[in-house]
């Protein structure tokens, strides 16, 4: 369970997330959506201790994120992250991009990271692509090795920051088919996404963020169907078009 | 006229053995050192930025040939004695050269987006792992041609120790001088050797450049 409790985080006067409180239980998706500059990258970041915060507190399965004393390294093998523009290692193959965590810092064999890794490789239907650099993937491909590296290392949490927000349209498919089988099998995920399509089949709730605050919160249909504040309905008639 | 390289071809040779031996020893040291110069220079912590700022900017401010001779002249002070020229050779471009190689690696992790790293960490990769498996190789191959032309540079510097008593080629090229009086043919020679030995090592790096080009872009 992630627990976040009133944190507040500033960048010199700029006030980037306000009082943004939430719980993710185990087993659920969340999806949080919202406009540019709205501070959803910045809460993702803040849960796995990439950016530090001023004030509250967040506790993942009860450990503090923000204690000095919190091994932040041994929390972040535990909550697995994609990015928007999928930040694979270049001079590594997607074999290799996938092994690495699980070598070094879960110190398996080189054997038992291999077996681990062509399963998730068939598990995103990348197989074939196994001894391929990034550089020779489309977007779509370097996406699903992306959710493979994180998945390597079998975190408990999952957290996706726009994942395919940089994806050629004929691609997004892809990667939302693997992130739905993913929360279908009981996966925690945290989801920073537009793609209200997907959010319609997963999404356990939606968490609607605005200038560093979240101002609406509910399930897919009581989001979708009655906004209650205009910032949302606008969102909305924009997203839709 | 040129007899008196025949005559004296073995002694130059064992020069340039010497010239060979302090060059690997440098680039290997200052290469390693370099890497971590790079990433210091990038540190957020203050007492790891400023003094190893502070060092880089001195020493990229003298001259090579007065840190080998103030660190000849020195050392015997700090460590109470006499240092042979060759390790004091070898300390001296390795923290001199250190602080070139130390700035190629910085704009080479620089070239590294914020994500990729944070990648490594949301992993659960420590600093030293990123460091060594993610921000040193990815810098290594991006600016391999600047690293190469530094080591081409390091290794024609390395005719400066002749200043503290180093045989190495040049210094061996005079001493022969010195008895025969033949300063063309003598320095001709040391040119022409260190000519084959740069430009064959230029081209043997625009080789593996091409071909590392061809099959990993990065």
């Amino acid at each position: 369970m992630i627990e976040i409790n009133k944190i507040n985080k500033w960048y010199g006067d700029f006030h980037v997330l306000q009082d943004v409180d939430e719980v993710i239980e185990n087993g659920q998706t969340v999806v949080i959506c919202g406009p540019s500059g709205s501070g959803k990258s910045t809460l993702l970041r803040c849960i796995n201790g990439l950016e530090p915060f001023q004030k509250g507190e967040i506790l993942v399965d009860n450990t503090s994120v923000k204690d000095p004393k919190t091994d932040l390294y041994k929390l972040r093998e535990k909550i697995g992250m994609v990015f928007q523009r999928f930040e694979l290692y270049p001079h590594m193959t997607a074999m290799e991009n996938i092994t690495l965590a699980p070598r070094k810092v879960r110190k398996w064999s080189k054997e038992k990271a291999r077996d681990k890794a062509m399963e998730l490789l068939k598990r995103v239907g990348m197989v074939d692509k196994a001894d391929a650099y990034p550089a020779n993937l489309s977007g779509g491909q370097q996406q699903r090795i992306a959710i493979a590296r994180s998945l390597a290392m079998e975190p408990a949490y999952m957290m996706f920051d726009e994942p395919t927000s940089a994806l050629d349209p004929e691609m997004i498919k892809e990667v939302l088919d693997v992130m739905v089988e993913l929360a279908k099998a009981g996966m925690t995920m945290l989801c920073v996404t537009h793609e209200m399509g997907f959010a319609k089949e997963v999404a356990d709730e939606i968490i609607f963020m605005d200038k560093g605050k979240i101002v609406e919160r509910g399930t897919y249909d009581d989001f979708f169907n009655n906004p209650q504040t205009d910032r949302a309905k606008l969102f909305l008639s924009q997203i839709l078009d | 006229m040129f007899d008196v390289i025949g005559r004296n071809f073995v002694f130059l040779m064992g020069g340039l053995l010497t010239t060979f031996e302090l060059a690997v020893l440098a680039l290997a040291g200052g290469i390693g050192l370099g890497m971590l110069v790079g990433l210091a220079r990038l540190s957020k912590n203050p007492w790891i930025y400023y003094p190893i700022t502070a060092y880089v900017n001195l020493l990229r401010n003298i001259p090579l040939i007065l840190v080998i001779f103030w660190f000849y002249f020195v050392m015997p002070i700090i460590i109470g004695e006499a240092m042979a020229p060759f390790p004091a050779a070898v300390i001296a471009f390795i923290i001199f050269e250190a602080t070139y190689f130390g700035e190629i690696f910085r704009a080479g992790y620089q070239t590294i987006s914020k994500d990729l790293t944070a990648a490594a960490f949301s992993t659960g990769m420590t600093y030293a792992q990123t460091a060594r498996y993610i921000l040193i190789p990815i810098a290594f191959k991006r600016m391999a041609p600047s690293l190469i032309t530094q080591s081409i540079v390091t290794f024609q510097d390395t005719s400066l120790a002749f200043v503290i008593g180093l045989t190495e080629l040049v210094r061996r090229s005079s001493i022969v001088d010195n008895m025969e009086v033949r300063s063309i043919e003598l320095y001709g020679f040391a040119a022409f050797v260190y000519f084959i030995v740069c430009y064959t090592g230029s081209q043997i790096s625009l080789y593996y450049e091409n071909k590392a080009r061809e099959v990993n872009l990065i």
